[in-house]
């Protein structure tokens, strides 16, 4: 929302402080301001003059008019505006002189958007037909102002601050200053409206008041209504449309003008639309209704959507004569819906999406008829206020105990103090008690804005200042917090692999349907994104492998070998409920050379420095993993992840091997429960076994059938080495073990050490191994 | 052969002590003569070896009488302990000799790269991350873990943010059906946080959020905060400052100047925007703090007692402060990141550099 500090100056009294100065302080104390701007800066220079004569010149579109600006003097100027002519007023402004196709312009004849006074850039400014301006006068209200802009987040929950004064307020209050109220409410005729209003629904239209005009005269407003509106923002369109928008932007009341004569029968209907009403709105766009869009209705149909955008057919034009004039208030949540589900934001549903006073519907009309007889002269009212409504709730009172005040600051206040500051922003005061107040919330912020003391700690602590509170350590007893090992875990996880060589990549949990399609994943079995950022992005991930795949096709760009993983959240589709999110971990080593093995033997390491004692059993692969080389990780007895290459048409380059751990089983293991073993105290013996084998026998499988046959005494069985080739029959390879056999109590004989070497080629043998021993 | 006998006994102990000075100096010649290990091994094989030169001569002594014997003895035996520590001590010269020899031929290059991979890179959140879980945690709050996908009702409407609300409009939100949608804050971790551990409370919760905007430099629809929650008997604004403090002086590693101004957010009232005065100018005004001075850091407030009665938490009994702020943010002015998107890219161009 911007705010010209011209127009807060107008109603805060004597109002000293420069527009920087007050920005910061508005900032400190009200809302935050995005930042101060300048308009009309040609205004405090430019006035009023009249073309005396024009004279073209040769090769140049432009012409030489001289033109006399009263006390300024007479000059020649330069000038291109196809209406520049003998006899225009227009507007002159010294800016120093320049030659200008060979003609030395002394200064320039200005356009209205070049002065800020309207985006008409088509022609100079034309003073003929208003109020006559004298050469050499300033333009009547129109002096260069600033423009503050307030973030509107920040001012989503106060209504009062969508108009010029609720922020006159704000500064009167911050500075001391008196503020003035431009309205005057003694001005409204008395007697009854000259229409009927009927509301269907008080709890949708809580309060709807309309005035009739007769001798309406649409015109361009004048120069400064043109010049406010344009410097906050507003187009300025004619007189009477222009003065619905300064009241709005002055009081935060949105209005809206109906031509009298366009409108059927003698009643406003405020009624939720009939299903498929439709209304062509002032933007030219035709909308499609249905009960849940409140209506502004007459006897034919809907004629504005109530709080949002008026109608075209009802709508203000040069051959309006009467207007009703509406001022309502309609129920928040409603407007906003109606605004959401149109995708129709406009200055009204901002303003009333906030909670506007209904109070305050009276009081526009009151400014407006105040407006419009200056805007519109010759402009008669009809009859008194049609003003319909269901009680106003009377303001509430909150019980304010101030030791409970100070307590919440951690602050010390003053009772007159407190008193001051909440008087100053118009809450009612009354002390109740020894430092306790009862406070009564103003209508305009007690729609939503205030209702409870916490509410009053804001109002207190932002005017006594929030730097005036000296932070303060709590006197808490100190408790240890609850540990949470699923995050320790994490962090130890990549300490790890950061240790291994890998880098920690974060990836979106988004993916698209053909990354889910290249994996073999179901689209359908995905959480979708309602209102994805772009097509591609429309799947939760159920699995980080298309983000990895994806790191490694635009890294394997600038490297040839790298090492990354993620930590990060599956998600998973449930029947009903939250999609369960599993934590997992995604490894990957790429290499642009090589046969792929290291990788994968590299990743298997890696698992085990994570999981000592992992397992890796060859698995059934899965659509993106290398057929051939594919396993499940076992640990402690239970599936954790998988070890696999990625399938090579995934791949535009070398290999990849990736690890992919499900954390929550690995987490749940993790904790080892740490026990010391006494050291053995009676040295072992080692010896090496040779098993011949089919080529594609697991030496797992040959280590764990050694093992079933070991007995209690063989301490360990390690791999050393295998070997295919000469002189071993083709298609058979040679593997061997070392294994170790002692005793906690006593050092073996070698004749028990030999028998139990004999048991286990013995063994091996009826399971139909070779041995070379 | 027998050698021939001295007619007299004097004349033999005289020749019998030129022969052992004679056959000390040439063997002394020859040991420091030898050139290598083998030809001082023959030169002590010669002078003092079984069977050699000095052997002859105790060999010699026989022939003497007892008295005599003893003095030739004596001059026999000093001789050889010369001859045996000029052996070793030419013998330890060649041995250091070989042993330098093969050292040196061991010679390496150490200015060659080391093998395998470099150590591997957290990702710069997770620096920031663990870095404030470890402060807060020493401060005494534990630290919490909510889904990515929440309820609608713990993402708005527990906090004070029911439907149709305008303060929904600064979170435009991924809805995903069912009720449920991206949590576009970590403040739903507080509603978590009370629901489980109740009062006393102290909580943090970092995590993964999510907006529905356009991504450029300064803007992403997926970024990490950082939420915090205090609750107890008697919470102040004072006492929220004073975390606030701790905190910010832990991340920024020097002391820093906050200033608190009001700020809307539904869940905390009364609420407040943090800023902090520029660390890169001191307040003077620069870029990066748009000339203010100030540059922005966080919204907390304290506890709204709606949000507490939702939570079943009495708010005449208990109150609290609440914070949260934006860990993206805070790593991109820490490191001096000037593009956001690099942080989900997975470029390791980019994340070998913390």
């Amino acid at each position: 929302m911007k705010f010209s500090y011209n127009w807060i100056r107008e109603l805060v009294e004597d109002l000293d402080y420069a527009p920087g100065p007050l920005e910061h302080l508005i900032t400190m104390k009200t809302a935050e301001c995005e930042g101060i701007e300048a308009t009309g800066a040609l205004l405090d220079r430019a006035c009023a003059a009249r073309v005396e004569s024009v004279e073209s010149i040769p090769h140049s579109h432009n012409v030489k008019a001289v033109v006399d600006a009263g006390r300024y003097g007479v000059h020649t100027v330069v000038c291109g505006a196809p209406n520049c002519r003998v006899g225009l007023i227009t507007a002159y402004v010294p800016v120093g002189s320049k030659v200008i196709d060979g003609v030395e312009s002394q200064g320039m004849l200005a356009s209205a958007a070049e002065l800020g006074i309207n985006r008409d850039h088509t022609g100079v400014l034309e003073l003929e037909g208003r109020a006559a301006v004298p050469p050499g006068a300033p333009l009547p209200g129109c002096v260069p102002d600033s423009v503050i802009e307030i973030d509107n987040k920040s001012i989503t929950h106060r209504p009062d601050l969508w108009g010029h004064h609720g922020m006159a307020r704000e500064v009167a209050a911050i500075l001391g200053r008196k503020l003035k109220d431009p309205v005057r409410a003694g001005i409204l005729p008395p007697g009854p409206g000259a229409i009927q209003i009927s509301i269907e629904d008080y709890a949708l239209c809580p309060r709807y008041s309309a005035l009739v005009f007769e001798g309406v005269a649409t015109r361009p407003s004048p120069l400064w209504l043109q010049y406010r509106l344009t410097a906050i923002g507003l187009n300025p369109i004619s007189n009477i449309v222009d003065m619905t928008n300064f009241v709005m932007a002055e009081l935060a009341q949105p209005m809206h003008a109906f031509d009298a004569d366009l409108l059927a029968g003698d009643t406003i209907f405020i009624r939720p639309a009939r299903a498929g009403e439709r209304l062509r709105a002032l933007n030219g766009e035709e909308y499609t209704l249905t009960p849940a869009n409140l209506v502004i209705a007459d006897a034919s149909g809907p004629i504005a959507l109530a709080g949002v955008i008026g109608g075209a057919a009802t709508s203000i034009s040069e051959k309006t004569r009467r207007v009703v004039l509406e001022s309502a208030n309609f129920n928040a949540p409603s407007i906003r819906r109606t605004s959401a589900a149109l995708k129709l934001r406009t200055d009204a549903s901002i303003r009333f999406e906030k909670a506007q006073d209904p109070a305050n519907t009276v009081r526009g009309l009151a400014r407006a008829l105040d407006l419009l007889n200056e805007v519109s002269p010759g402009i008669r009212v009809v009859g008194g206020v049609a003003d319909q409504m269901k009680a106003i709730p009377t303001a509430p009172l909150i019980d304010l105990p101030l030791d409970w005040l100070e307590s919440k600051l951690g602050r010390a206040v003053e009772t007159a103090e407190v008193r001051r500051i909440l008087e100053s922003l118009e809450f009612g005061v009354s002390e109740t008690a020894q430092r306790r107040f009862s406070v009564r919330v103003p209508s305009w912020r007690a729609t939503k804005d205030v209702s409870i003391k916490e509410d009053l700690v804001e109002e207190v602590g932002r005017m006594v200042g929030y730097d005036t509170i000296t932070p303060q350590a709590p006197l808490f007893p100190s408790v240890a917090p609850p540990p949470n090992e699923g995050r320790k875990f994490q962090h130890e996880a990549r300490q790890i692999f950061i240790d291994l060589g890998f880098t920690e990549v974060y990836k979106y949990s988004f993916i698209s349907e053909e990354s889910a399609l290249a994996f073999g994943y179901d689209p359908a079995g995905h959480v979708r994104v309602g209102n994805p950022i772009a097509s591609d992005q429309a799947l939760m991930r159920t699995s980080l492998l298309p983000g990895i795949r994806h790191t490694i096709l635009e890294n394997a760009k600038h490297r040839d070998a790298f090492r990354v993983f993620e930590i990060g959240m599956e998600i998973h589709a449930q029947p009903e409920g939250l999609p369960v999110e599993a934590p997992h971990l995604a490894a990957a080593i790429y290499d642009r050379y090589g046969d792929g093995a290291a990788g994968l033997f590299e990743l298997k390491r890696a698992a085990e420095c994570l999981m000592p004692g992992a397992q890796t059993c060859p698995a059934e692969a899965a659509p993106y993993e290398h057929p051939a080389r594919a396993a499940r990780i076992l640990w402690k007895g239970e599936t954790v992840g998988r070890l696999f290459e990625l399938h090579p048409t995934l791949m535009e380059s070398g290999r990849a091997a990736i690890l992919d751990l499900d954390l929550r089983p690995v987490q749940a293991h993790w904790t080892a429960d740490i026990r010391y073993a006494p050291i053995r105290r009676y040295p072992s013996s080692a010896f090496d076994l040779s098993v011949i084998a089919g080529l594609r026998e697991l030496a797992g499988d040959l280590e764990a059938k050694m093992a079933s046959l070991a007995g209690p005494l063989v301490e360990s069985i390690e791999f050393v080495r295998q070997y295919a080739g000469p002189p071993l029959a083709e298609g058979t390879k040679s593997v061997s073990f070392r294994l170790t056999a002692g005793s906690p109590e006593r050092t073996l004989s070698s004749d028990e050490v030999g028998e139990i070497r004999a048991r286990i080629i013995e063994g091996m043998r009826r399971l139909g191994y070779e041995l070379r021993v | 052969m027998r050698q021939r006998l001295p007619d007299r006994m004097e004349d033999f102990i005289l020749m019998l002590v030129s022969s052992i000075e004679e056959l000390e100096s040439r063997a002394l010649e020859r040991i420091a003569a030898a050139r290598t290990a083998e030809e001082l091994e023959a030169a002590r094989v010669e002078a003092i070896g079984r069977k050699g030169r000095l052997d002859q001569l105790f060999k010699e002594m026989g022939k003497l009488a007892p008295e005599e014997r003893k003095s030739a003895g004596q001059r026999l035996n000093a001789a050889k302990q010369r001859l045996e520590s000029a052996i070793q001590a030419r013998q330890g010269e060649f041995a250091s000799a070989a042993l330098g020899a093969r050292l040196d031929a061991e010679w390496l290059d150490l200015t060659l790269p080391a093998p395998g991979p470099r150590r591997g890179h957290l990702h710069p959140i997770t620096l920031i991350q663990r870095e404030l879980e470890e402060l807060f945690v020493s401060l005494g709050f534990a630290v919490l873990d909510g889904p990515e996908v929440e309820t609608e009702y713990r993402n708005f409407d527990a906090l004070n943010i029911p439907a149709d609300h305008p303060a929904r409009d600064a979170q435009d939100t991924f809805w995903l059906g069912g009720g449920n949608l991206l949590r576009t804050h970590t403040s739903p971790v507080q509603v978590r946080g009370m629901e489980a551990l109740g009062p006393p409370l102290r909580m943090i919760a970092p995590g993964r959020v999510f907006r529905n905007e356009s991504v450029d430099a300064s803007h992403e629809h997926t970024f990490y905060q950082i939420e915090g929650m205090m609750i107890d008997r008697q919470v102040s604004v004072a006492h929220l400052i004073y975390f606030m403090k701790q905190m910010l002086t832990a991340v920024f590693q020097r002391e820093v100047v906050v200033r608190l101004r009001p700020g809307f957010f539904p869940f905390v009232e009364p609420g407040f925007e943090l800023d902090i005065r520029c660390l890169l100018c001191g307040g003077s005004g620069c870029p990066v703090c748009k000339q203010s001075g100030w540059v922005e850091q966080l919204g907390c407030g304290l506890v709204h007692p709606r949000v507490l009665r939702m939570s079943g938490i009495d708010p005449e009994e208990w109150n609290g402060f609440a914070f949260g702020l934006g860990l993206t943010r805070l790593a991109m002015m820490r490191y001096g990141i000037d593009d956001i998107r690099w942080l989900q890219s997975g470029d390791l161009r980019f994340l070998e550099q913390f």
